[in-house]
C-alpha cells in the first residue's frame, strides 16, 4: 500500500544575508495510512522546516531546490496555488505549538474557529449557515474534552488556561477532518500533569479517528506514547530512522544513542544516586510565607499567597531540588533566600546571618549568586562576555591588573576557551551562553548558587554537559546548589535532596531514593505519574495514580 | 547565480547584518546620500558657493530679481544676492540649529528617560509627570513667547526649541528602558554588585543606542522644518545672514512672478528635510526597532 506522505530527497535552502543556507539535505520521510511518525531532532536540525514544506507555509526567502511531497500519490510542490490552499484543513493540518500566543486576544475563542472553519468552508466551495457551523464547532469541542463548549465558544481567550487553549489549539486543527495531523512539539509550554493529558488526547483522537501523525518533538519520552516509527534528524539531514523500540534500545548511529543516553531515567538501574550530605545547615527557613498585596487608587487591593509557611534547611554542599509546577511559589522561596524580596512572615538565615528587612548586605552578595533558565535573556546583549565577567569582580574589589587572569581562570572553569573573552552573546550557542552565566555566578566565589531551570531552554544533549559540568564545579569549588526545576526526571539524578511545592506549601521532603521510591503525597505521585519516560520498565514502576487524584492536581482541571 | 553557502549562522556579525539591510534598502540608500550632500554643502559653503561675500549685507540694485542664468543659477532676490549662495550658507544655519537643538534635548531627554524607566517609584512619577506636562505646551506657542519676551535671534530659537524637544526623547528611551530594566541581565548585574550608575550607562544605555540614533536622525528633517517655520514668522536668523525660512519669507511678496526666491530655499528646505527623513526610516530598518 502507498504511504499517505511521502516526502522524497527534499531539498530546502534558505536565502539570508547573500548567503545560502542549505537546511534540509536529501530528506525522505514516509508516513503510512494510520500511521504515527515521530521526527525528532535538536534546536535547528530542521524539523520544523520540514513541518513548513508539507503545509507550504516556508518563508518568502526559502527554496525548494529538489525533491517532492507526495500526498496521496499526488505532489504537492507541483500543484496550483489554490489547489494547495484547498488542502489546508483538510488533508493535512497543524497543531499550534504556543498556546499563549497563537490567539489574537481581542476576539473570542468562538470567532478564532468559525473564522478557519467559514475559510476552509469557502475554499471547499461549500455554503454554510452560521448556526450550523456553530454546532459543528461544538461537536469538535466536545470531542477534544472541553465539557462546557458554549462557555469556552464565548471565552476571549485569557479567559482559558493554558491546557484548555492546547485543547482549543487541537480543535482548531480537526475542524474539518484532515487525514493527517501535523503536531509541532504540543504542549512543550504547559506544566507535565497538563502536557500529559494533551498527549494522551492527541493519541486517543488520532487512533480513534484513524488520522495519521507527524509529531516534531525534542522530547523522546513523549516520543514513546506517541509514534510507532521514528526519524532522527541532525543538520538537516534525516541520520537514523526506524521503529521506536528498536530505534530506542539498539540504535544504530552514534548520534541517536547519544540522544537516547543524554535522557535522565527516572527508574531503573541507570539512576544515578547522589550520595546524602552531611554537614551544617547554611540556608534555614522558619515558617516563611509571602503575600504579593496590590495596592489600586480605586477600590480594595487584592492579595495572592504565593508562599505559605515553608520550613526548609539546605545543608552545606547539597544540591536541593525544589520541584513544582508553575505558580507553586518556587520561584519565589529562591528570590526570598536570594535576599531580593522579603518574607511577609518567619525568618530566614543564611549563613548563620538572619536576615531582616529587605535590604541585602555586600558581604550577603558574594553568598548567593544565581543562573537563570533562559540564557538568551540573563546575559546583555551588548556586552561582550569578558565585560560581563568583569562586573562582578569590579565590585568584589579585585584589582584591575589581576582580572584577564581571574576571567581566564572562570572561562577555564566552566570549560569555554580563553578567546571567548571578546565575543557577543549572539555569536554563542544557547549552552555556551549558559556556561558564561555559569562563570559570572561564579566570579564573586559564593558559597550558594540558585539554579532556576538552567536546563529547560537546552537541548538534551547540551543539558547533560552543563549539569555535569555543574556537578564538577560543585565538587571542586565546595559550592551548595538550590536547584529549581519541574524536571522529576533529572532531579532524580543530579540533587541529594528535593522537596516538592504545591500552591505555594511544601508537601514532600526527602531522599531522591524515598520520595521516588514510596512519594507521601498524591500530587508528589501524580507529578512523577506524568513525567515521560524512555521504556516499558520505567513506566510500571512509576506510582499508580488514580484518575480522580490526576484531575484533582491538574492546575486547569476542565471547567 | 552562485550564492556563497552560509558559514556558521553565528559567524555573521550584527555590523555585517547591518549593513546588508541597509545597503539593499534603496530608500536608505538614496537618504544617506542626500544627507551627505548637505552636510558637506554646510561645510565647504565658502568654496562652493560663487559668491560668498553675498552672504552679507551686500546689493547690487542692478541685478535685483534675476531670473536663474549661468551668472546666477538660481537667481538673485531683491537687493541683487545669489540666491544659491545664500542657500548654501542657509544649510549651515539649518545644520547649526540642528546641532544645538539635539545636541543638548537628546541628552537630556535620554539621561530623564533612562532614570525614569531604571528607577521606579517617585523618580519614575515626577520624570514621566514632568514630561507629559512639558509636552502639553505647544511649541509655536512657547517660540512666540520666548520671542517676544526675549530678543528674536537663532539662539533663543534654539533655546525655545530645546525646552520642549528633549520630552520625546525623554518618552521614547523611557519605554526602552523600562522593559530592558526588567530582563535578567540587569537583576544579574545588580546582584554582581554593580552600581546604579554602571547599570544605567553601561547595561541599559547600549541598549537604546539604536533607538536614539533612528529617532535623532528623523528629528533632525523636524527641527530644520520647525527651525524655517520659526524664521518664516521672524523669530529666527537675523537678517542679513541667510537663512532658508526667512528665503521664503522674503520672497513671497515677490510670487508668482519671481517663482524661483520662494522656490530655490523652499525645495532646500525639502531636499534636506527629506534626506534626514529617508536616512532615519533606513537606520530604523537597519536596526530593527521602533522609534
Amino acid at each position: 500500500m502507498d504511504p499517505l506522505l511521502d516526502i522524497r530527497d527534499l531539498d530546502v535552502a534558505f536565502r539570508t544575508y547573500g548567503y545560502r543556507a542549505h537546511v534540509l539535505k536529501n530528506v525522505s520521510l514516509s508516513i503510512p495510512e494510520g500511521g504515527r511518525v515521530a521526527l525528532i531532532g535538536e534546536t535547528g536540525s530542521g524539523k520544523s522546516v520540514t513541518a513548513k514544506s508539507i503545509l507550504g507555509t516556508l518563508p518568502g526567502n526559502a527554496h525548494v531546490e529538489g525533491g517532492s511531497i507526495l500526498f496521496e500519490g499526488r505532489d504537492v510542490l507541483q500543484l496550483a496555488e489554490a489547489e494547495r490552499d484547498r488542502m489546508k484543513g483538510t488533508s493535512f493540518s497543524v497543531i499550534m505549538q504556543d498556546p499563549l500566543s497563537s490567539f489574537n486576544p481581542v476576539f473570542r475563542i468562538g470567532r478564532h474557529l468559525d473564522d478557519v472553519m467559514r475559510f476552509a468552508d469557502m475554499r471547499l466551495g461549500e455554503r454554510s449557515g452560521a448556526a450550523e457551523r456553530q454546532k459543528r464547532i461544538y461537536e469538535v469541542l466536545r470531542k477534544v474534552q472541553l465539557s462546557d463548549p458554549e462557555r469556552v465558544f464565548s471565552a476571549y481567550p485569557a479567559q482559558l488556561s493554558g491546557g484548555m487553549r492546547q485543547r482549543v489549539l487541537i480543535a482548531l486543527a480537526l475542524l474539518h477532518q484532515p487525514k493527517l495531523l501535523i503536531a509541532d512539539e504540543p504542549g512543550t509550554a504547559l506544566d507535565v500533569t497538563t502536557q500529559d493529558e494533551i498527549m494522551k488526547l492527541i493519541n486517543r483522537l488520532v487512533s480513534e479517528n484513524g488520522l495519521s501523525l507527524l509529531m516534531i518533538t525534542h522530547n523522546l519520552g513523549v516520543v514513546r506514547q506517541m509514534a510507532d516509527d521514528i526519524y532522527v534528524m541532525r543538520h538537516g539531514e534525516i541520520v537514523e530512522h526506524g521503529p521506536l523500540r528498536q530505534l530506542f534500545t539498539s540504535p544504530r548511529e552514534a548520534y541517536t544513542r547519544e540522544l537516547v543516553d543524554a535522557i535522565p531515567p527516572l527508574y531503573g538501574p541507570k539512576v544515578v544516586d547522589q550520595p546524602p550530605v552531611e554537614g551544617e545547615t547554611i540556608i534555614a527557613l522558619e515558617g516563611v510565607s509571602k503575600v504579593f498585596s496590590e495596592r489600586r487608587l480605586i477600590g480594595r487591593g487584592s492579595e495572592h499567597t504565593a508562599v505559605k509557611d515553608v520550613d526548609l534547611a539546605i545543608r552545606k554542599g547539597e544540591i536541593f531540588g525544589l520541584a513544582g509546577e508553575s505558580g507553586s511559589g518556587k520561584t519565589t522561596v529562591a528570590r526570598m533566600i536570594m535576599g531580593l524580596i522579603a518574607p511577609s512572615a518567619g525568618s530566614i538565615t543564611v549563613d548563620g546571618v538572619t536576615m531582616a528587612g529587605t535590604g541585602r548586605s555586600d558581604a550577603f552578595r558574594h553568598l548567593t549568586q544565581i543562573v537563570y533558565q533562559n540564557p538568551g535573556t540573563s546575559l546583555n546583549p551588548k556586552r561582550t562576555v569578558g565585560q560581563t565577567l568583569s562586573v562582578p569582580l569590579r565590585f568584589a574589589g579585585l584589582e584591575r591588573a589581576r582580572f584577564d587572569a581571574r576571567i581566564a581562570e572562570l572561562l577555564r572553569h566552566v570549560d569555554l576557551p580563553a578567546h571567548y573573552v571578546s565575543k557577543y552573546p549572539h555569536e554563542l550557542s544557547g549552552g555556551q551562553k549558559q556556561r558564561v552565566a555559569i562563570a559570572r555566578a561564579l566570579a564573586a566565589n559564593p558559597k550558594i548558587i540558585v539554579l532556576d531551570e538552567p536546563t529547560s531552554a537546552l537541548d538534551v544533549s547540551v543539558q547533560k554537559n552543563v549539569i555535569a559540568l555543574l556537578q564538577r564545579l560543585r565538587d571542586e569549588l565546595g559550592l551548595t546548589y538550590l536547584f529549581i526545576s519541574h524536571d522529576l526526571s533529572l532531579m532524580r539524578n543530579f540533587c541529594s535532596r528535593i522537596a516538592v511545592m504545591l500552591r505555594g506549601e511544601l508537601v514532600e521532603e526527602g531522599e531522591p531514593k524515598t520520595v521516588f521510591a514510596d512519594p507521601a503525597h498524591p500530587y508528589t505521585r501524580a507529578l512523577i505519574a506524568a513525567v515521560p519516560v524512555m521504556g516499558d520498565e520505567e513506566e510500571q514502576m512509576k506510582p499508580f495514580v488514580s484518575a480522580e487524584e490526576r484531575q484533582r492536581f491538574l492546575v486547569d482541571a476542565v471547567a | 547565480m552562485t550564492v556563497p553557502a552560509m558559514p556558521q549562522p553565528e559567524a555573521l556579525s550584527t555590523r555585517y547584518m547591518a549593513w546588508y539591510r541597509f545597503t539593499r534598502n534603496p530608500a536608505a540608500v538614496i537618504g544617506a546620500f542626500m544627507v551627505a550632500t548637505v552636510i558637506l554643502a554646510a561645510i565647504f559653503a565658502p568654496l562652493i558657493a560663487p559668491y560668498p561675500d553675498h552672504v552679507g549685507a551686500v546689493v547690487d540694485f542692478r541685478n535685483r530679481h534675476a531670473a536663474p542664468d549661468l551668472a546666477h543659477l538660481l537667481g538673485t532676490d531683491k537687493v541683487g544676492r545669489d540666491i544659491l549662495s545664500r542657500v548654501v550658507f542657509g544649510f549651515r544655519v539649518s545644520l547649526l540649529l540642528v546641532i544645538g537643538v539635539l545636541g543638548v534635548a537628546v541628552p537630556v531627554g535620554a539621561a530623564l528617560g533612562l532614570a525614569a524607566g531604571y528607577f521606579s517609584g517617585l523618580t519614575e512619577r515626577i520624570i514621566t509627570g514632568f514630561t507629559n506636562v512639558m509636552l502639553a505646551i505647544p511649541p509655536l506657542v512657547m517660540a512666540l513667547a520666548i520671542g517676544n519676551v526675549l530678543e528674536p535671534n537663532l539662539v533663543n530659537a534654539m533655546l525655545a526649541i530645546t525646552l520642549l524637544w528633549w520630552t520625546w526623547h525623554a518618552r521614547l528611551v523611557y519605554r526602552v528602558s523600562k522593559s530592558i530594566a526588567a530582563e535578567d541581565f540587569i537583576e544579574a548585574a545588580r546582584l554582581a554588585g554593580a552600581s546604579h550608575w554602571h547599570i544605567l550607562t553601561r547595561e541599559i544605555l547600549p541598549n537604546c543606542i539604536s533607538v536614539i540614533s533612528v529617532k535623532t536622525t528623523l528629528d533632525a528633517a523636524f527641527v530644520i522644518l520647525f527651525g524655517a517655520t520659526l524664521s518664516f514668522l521672524g523669530l529666527g536668523v537675523k537678517p542679513p545672514t541667510p537663512d532658508l525660512g526667512s528665503m521664503v519669507a522674503d520672497g513671497r511678496q515677490f510670487l508668482p512672478e519671481m517663482w524661483w526666491e520662494v522656490l530655490a530655499p523652499g525645495f532646500a528646505i525639502f531636499y534636506a528635510t527629506l534626506g534626514f527623513n529617508l536616512l532615519g526610516d533606513g537606520l530604523r530598518d537597519m536596526f530593527d526597532v521602533e522609534a
